[in-house]
């Protein structure tokens, strides 16, 4: 990140983007709908605010959008193998971009008539424009990867996929929403359903006030897209606004439109009442004990009251159709890991996106197709033995982030693995200054805004040539010859370690020489 | 901060027998990066006398004519006739002092150097004490720190002597302050001083010392940078003697910087509170003038 906020300040673009399409395939798109966890780790934050980075992301992924830059993909040479992936969500279209990047040959095979998934059927139009997604898939079609559309997978033809490629991804997401099971559900509409069927240019008619059942990014986004129709919106929801698993960004903006939430509230049963529908509704109290990070709720007493509602939506959630339920952990061939699960049948097997995320997010089904690509490489190229621990060699952060430019070998694998925190850096050298690049939906920053942006970032752990190191060496033993980088004299340093204290962004180190 | 345009050459080899972290070679090497390789130093006895070792193999690129503690200004004005007289008017000389021999050893020798208004740049780096002979006190000690001679509880309790304003008093052509955390204004400050050419010039550089002050050697520049921060050493320039210029305004309480150094362990909160107290009526009195 830091190197590609450096290239940026200094408008290489072209650069820059080449080095985040090594590990991210849709900058455009999550430069729209990532919840850019990385802003809440951004070292600036301790300072004033954190970077701007999915703002810049943006500005960059669309600078190629706009065909202003034509980057370079590195790939590797065909390796002369041929990878089935079931879904063209952005798990399965990572998967295969990666893959490819690797040098596999990929056909995705895809139920619906266009490419995409959830970027193409589930996120609204003002928040992720069509053209986007086609665009970048467009780049991975360009890299030869096939995309087959109308073609469901059923079981039989699993089977046949099995035979004639060398692995499988499957990445078929979670597209079968989840039911009530309370009396009258049928009167409600399904909110996936409804988002893709606006996607495609078709706003049923509907009657405010309208109630979304759920609590999800699919609720909100339901909730919005009705809301910004001029409709009165409440969203009902079992726990509390802080359990709510849709992100903050999202809930957020909804409100700002008006978008009400009830919180505490489970739905009992829906009646039909004329022209429109009787919901009940039961109070719900928090149970003060956290089940999997949420606090539990349960029925707060037996009273029920209602309202009334021009229509109801349902959007509690999805699940994956029964084939694609990923096989019990213990099984012996089995390899789980953090973004997806391999399967070693007599070829590979991988299950991503939303089928292993504990997080149904675009970054981590990214995440996960790049995972799979690796774990697909790895298992080809040294076997199936000790995966999750080479997979480490590739860890950048604290996290399970992978970086693919590692995994390649490239420049970031020689670079240290020290994960620079907000007290390494030397602030004598950053004074404070607020955010320039404001997020807005409906605008792209620009190129002045996105530039001074960037440059607002520390560069963590990286040299940017500032040259302190050079500047303040008492002993003039940190040189730099012309044209080449610079190196520290060991012969006549005293390691006074000044040029590490100076370096603003902890790219230098001060290490103990092995006795 | 950007990266500023800071000359490439350096006058100064690797090598130098100075101490891990040692504040006075980088002052040092800005110094001769501003003054090029035309120039000779004149340097009493000081730590830079051992640094730079003996002729042919000193750590300096330039000639070093050493002389006696006394001395500096005096030898400095009669190397300036010597090269005059020879028509080469185009060498600096420049005297590189320490405090000692600035201000308590050498002072006579520049107050008359100064009032006869010398044609060369004096030049004290300030590391506060008489370092190299083992941290006694000089007049350029601060209030508060400890030397082997203001040991224990009877750490120095005068004030630093101002020197700038005592040259400022002598009506100098050119005196400034400077810090070696701040390159690019002390290279512009010795890139006027020579082009001031014709009279007295004096700058007056923080030099921070990890020995004497008892803190890590990697903090030499961060503690440098911290006593402009704090306002107890101000950048600032005097034309002159009366037209003013200050260069930095300071935003930290003195504390901070007191607290990082070993000679100011043993004073007390209240001690800092009056330390705070001299700074703050020392910057009011510089404003003044301003």
């Amino acid at each position: 990140m830091a190197r590609i906020e450096r290239l940026i300040g200094r408008g290489l673009y072209q650069q820059a983007l080449e080095c985040l399409l090594v590990e991210n395939p849709f900058p455009a798109v999550c430069g729209r709908v990532c919840y850019h966890p990385c802003e809440n780790s951004c070292n600036r934050a301790g300072l004033d605010c954190a970077v701007a980075i999915n703002g810049i992301e943006r500005f960059l992924g669309d600078e190629a959008l706009h065909g202003r830059i034509q980057p370079t993909v590195f790939r590797f040479p065909p390796r002369g193998k041929k990878i089935a992936v079931v879904g063209a969500g952005p798990a399965g279209l990572s998967a295969a971009y990666f893959l490819s990047l690797l040098g596999y040959g990929c056909d995705v095979f895809e139920s619906r008539p266009e490419p995409g998934g959830v970027l193409r059927w589930g996120i609204p139009s003002y928040r992720l424009p069509e053209d986007v997604p086609a665009w970048e898939i467009r780049r991975i079609q360009s890299m030869g990867v096939q995309i087959h559309c109308n073609a469901s997978v059923s079981a039989d033809f699993l089977e046949d996929l099995c035979r004639s490629y060398s692995g499988v991804f499957i990445g078929a997401g979670h597209g079968k929403s989840l039911t009530m099971n309370i009396p009258g559900e049928p009167f409600a509409l399904d909110g996936l359903d409804f988002l893709a069927g606006v996607k495609q240019g078709e706003l049923p008619d509907v009657k405010g006030p309208v109630w979304v059942i759920g609590g999800g990014n699919t609720a909100v986004d339901v909730a919005r897209t009705l809301a910004r129709s001029g409709l009165g919106v409440t969203i009902a929801y079992r726990r509390t606004r802080s359990d709510m698993p849709a992100f903050e960004q999202e809930i957020e903006p909804a409100m700002a439109e008006g978008v009400r939430i009830m919180e505490l509230v489970s739905p009992v049963r829906i009646e039909k009442q004329g022209g429109s529908y009787r919901l009940v509704l039961q109070k719900m109290k928090s149970t003060g004990e956290k089940v999997r990070g949420r606090m539990g709720a349960i029925p707060d007493g037996t009273d029920v009251f209602s309202i009334t509602a021009g229509q109801v939506f349902t959007a509690i959630g999805a699940g994956p159709a029964d084939l694609w339920i990923p096989p019990l952990p213990g099984d012996a061939r089995q390899i789980p890991l953090s973004h997806c699960t391999a399967v070693v049948h007599e070829i590979p097997l991988v299950y991503g996106g939303d089928l292993t995320n504990s997080r149904k997010s675009i970054p981590d089904a990214v995440a996960s197709g790049k995972q799979a690509a690796m774990v697909l490489d790895l298992l080809f190229t040294e076997g199936k033995h000790d995966i999750p621990e080479k997979l480490k060699a590739f860890h950048v952060g604290a996290g399970p982030s992978l970086s693919m430019e590692m995994y390649i070998g490239g420049e970031r694998k020689e670079r240290s693995r020290r994960v620079v925190s907000y007290g390494d850096i030397n602030t004598d050298y950053f004074p404070p200054r607020p955010r320039v690049l404001k997020s807005s939906e409906e605008n792209t920053a620009g190129e002045d805004v996105a530039v001074d942006e960037a440059r607002r970032c520390f560069n963590c752990g990286i040299c940017n040539d500032c040259d302190n190191c050079r500047v303040f060496c008492p002993e003039v033993a940190v040189v730099k010859e012309d044209g080449s980088a610079r190196r520290i004299d060991m012969d006549y340093c005293k390691g006074c370690g000044i040029c590490v204290v100076e370096c603003p962004r902890c790219a230098m180190d001060l290490e103990e020489e092995p006795v | 901060m950007k990266p500023f345009d800071i000359p490439q050459n350096d006058y100064m080899y690797s090598g130098h027998v100075g101490c891990p972290g040692c504040g006075a070679a980088i002052a040092m090497k800005f110094a001769l990066k501003a003054l090029g390789e035309k120039t000779i130093i004149v340097m009493p006895a000081c730590c830079w006398g051992v640094m730079s070792g003996s002729h042919p193999q000193t750590a300096l690129k330039v000639p070093i004519l050493h002389t006696a503690f006394a001395s500096g200004a005096a030898a400095a004005s009669g190397l300036r006739a010597a090269l005059d007289m020879r028509g080469d008017t185009e060498t600096t000389v420049m005297t590189w002092a320490g405090d000692g021999g600035t201000f308590d050893i050498g002072f006579q020798a520049l107050s008359g150097a100064v009032e006869r208004n010398e044609d060369f740049i004096y030049a004290c780096y300030d590391n506060e004490a008489y370092m190299n002979t083992g941290v006694q006190r000089s007049s350029a000690t601060p209030a508060g720190a400890r030397t082997t001679t203001t040991p224990g509880k009877d750490w120095k309790r005068t004030r630093k002597k101002n020197i700038v304003e005592a040259l400022a008093a002598h009506r100098i052509t050119y005196a400034a302050t400077a810090s070696i955390a701040f390159p690019e204004d002390m290279i512009l400050k010795f890139k006027k001083a020579k082009s001031l050419k014709g009279g007295s010039r004096f700058i007056h550089i923080f030099a921070s010392c990890p020995t004497g002050w008892r803190m890590p050697s990697e903090m030499s520049v961060k503690i440098a940078r911290l006593a402009v921060r704090t306002n107890l050493f101000p950048l600032y320039e005097v034309e002159e003697g009366v037209r003013y210029t200050l260069n930095y305004t300071g935003d930290r309480p003195v504390k901070d910087y007191l607290k990082l150094q070993g000679r100011f362990a043993h004073l007390t909160d209240q001690d800092m509170d009056a330390i705070q107290k001299m700074v703050d009526e020392d910057w009011k009195q510089l404003q003044k003038k301003i």
